[in-house]
C-alpha cells in the first residue's frame, strides 16, 4: 500500500512538470494517468520499500547518488575524450576485442544499472550478461589486456565500488 | 546575466564539437561495433550539454525542468538502444566485427570465430 501511495506521488509530480501549469483540468487527467500508471508499475519503481533500515535507507541513497553524480560525469567526459583521440587521429590506431568480465553485484537493478554505466561510459559497449556465471560481455575499443582482472580493474572496478555502497 | 551566458555558450560550443566529432568518426571508423562506439555514445555527451545548455538559456522554471527530465530520458533510453542493436547485430551475424584481437563472446554462443 505504502509503495502504490508512493508510486502515485513519483508519477503525479513528473506530470505536473511536464504539464507545466496547474489548472482543474490537468489535475483531473494527471490524476487518472498517474492512478492507471500506479496500477500497472507498481512494483517496479521502488522494490526496496521493505529494507530493515526503513526511511533513513532512502535518504542515505539520496546523498551517496547526489556525490556520485559529479564523479560520474568527469569519468564520462574523460573517455569521450579517449574516444576523441581515436577520431582525429591520422590513422585511427585502436585493437577493438570483446573480453569477459565478471561481477560481484547480486541485486538484479544493480546489475541492470551497472550494465547501463558501462555502455554510458563510452569506449565499452555491453553486449550480454551471462546469469550463471554473472559475467559481461563487453566490446571494448582499445584493449589494452588480456586479463581477466585488470580488464576489470580498468573498466568496471569504481562504479562497482559506488553500486555496492547504494544497494547495500 | 553574463555569467549565465558564458555557461550558455560553453555547453552549447562543447555539444556542437561533440557532435561534429561524432559525424567524423560514423564515417572513419572501420565496422559497426566502432562505429557505435562513435555514433552512440559520444552523441550521447553531445545531446545532454546541448539540452543543459538550452535549459540554462530559457531559465524558466517549469520549462527547464522539462527540458532536464529530456536529458534525463537520453542518459536512460540511449545505452539500452545501443545495446540492443549491438546484440542482435551480433547474434543474427548481420555483421561481425572486421578486427578483432580477442573474442570471448563467440565462446559463449557456442561458435567458432
Amino acid at each position: 500500500m505504502k509503495q502504490k501511495f508512493l508510486t502515485f506521488i513519483i508519477a503525479f509530480a513528473i506530470w505536473i512538470v511536464f504539464a507545466g501549469k496547474i489548472t482543474s483540468d490537468v489535475l483531473i487527467i494527471g490524476v487518472g494517468a498517474g492512478l492507471i500508471t500506479t496500477v500497472f508499475f507498481h512494483n517496479m519503481l521502488l522494490r526496496s520499500i521493505n529494507h530493515p533500515k526503513g526511511w533513513f535507507n532512502y535518504f542515505r541513497v539520496l546523498l551517496v547518488v547526489i556525490v556520485f553524480i559529479p564523479v560520474f560525469f568527469y569519468e564520462v567526459l574523460v573517455a569521450a575524450l579517449k574516444v576523441s583521440r581515436h577520431v582525429i587521429e591520422k590513422k585511427p590506431s585502436f585493437c577493438p576485442g570483446i573480453v569477459k568480465v565478471k561481477t560481484k553485484l547480486t541485486n538484479i537493478t544493480a546489475i541492470t544499472i551497472l550494465a547501463n554505466l558501462i555502455t554510458l561510459t563510452p569506449g565499452t559497449l555491453t553486449l550480454d550478461f551471462d546469469i550463471a556465471e554473472r559475467a559481461y560481455y563487453i566490446h571494448w575499443i582499445d584493449v589494452r589486456t588480456r586479463e581477466e582482472v585488470e580488464a576489470r580493474k580498468e573498466i568496471i572496478e569504481q562504479f562497482e565500488k559506488w553500486l555496492e555502497v547504494i544497494f547495500r | 546575466m553574463v555569467i549565465r551566458e558564458i555557461f550558455f555558450y560553453f555547453f552549447m560550443i562543447t555539444g556542437g564539437i561533440f557532435a561534429a566529432i561524432t559525424v567524423i568518426g560514423l564515417i572513419r571508423f572501420p565496422d559497426v561495433y566502432t562505429r557505435i562506439h562513435a555514433a552512440a555514445v559520444v552523441l550521447t555527451i553531445s545531446a545532454f550539454f546541448l539540452t543543459i545548455g538550452i535549459a540554462i538559456y530559457v531559465w524558466d522554471f517549469y520549462l527547464s525542468l522539462k527540458i532536464l527530465l529530456i536529458s534525463l530520458f537520453f542518459l536512460i533510453s540511449n545505452p539500452m538502444a545501443t545495446h540492443s542493436i549491438a546484440r542482435s547485430s551480433y547474434r543474427k551475424k548481420i555483421a561481425l566485427p572486421a578486427i578483432r584481437t580477442i573474442d570471448a563472446y563467440s565462446d559463449f554462443i557456442g561458435e567458432d570465430q
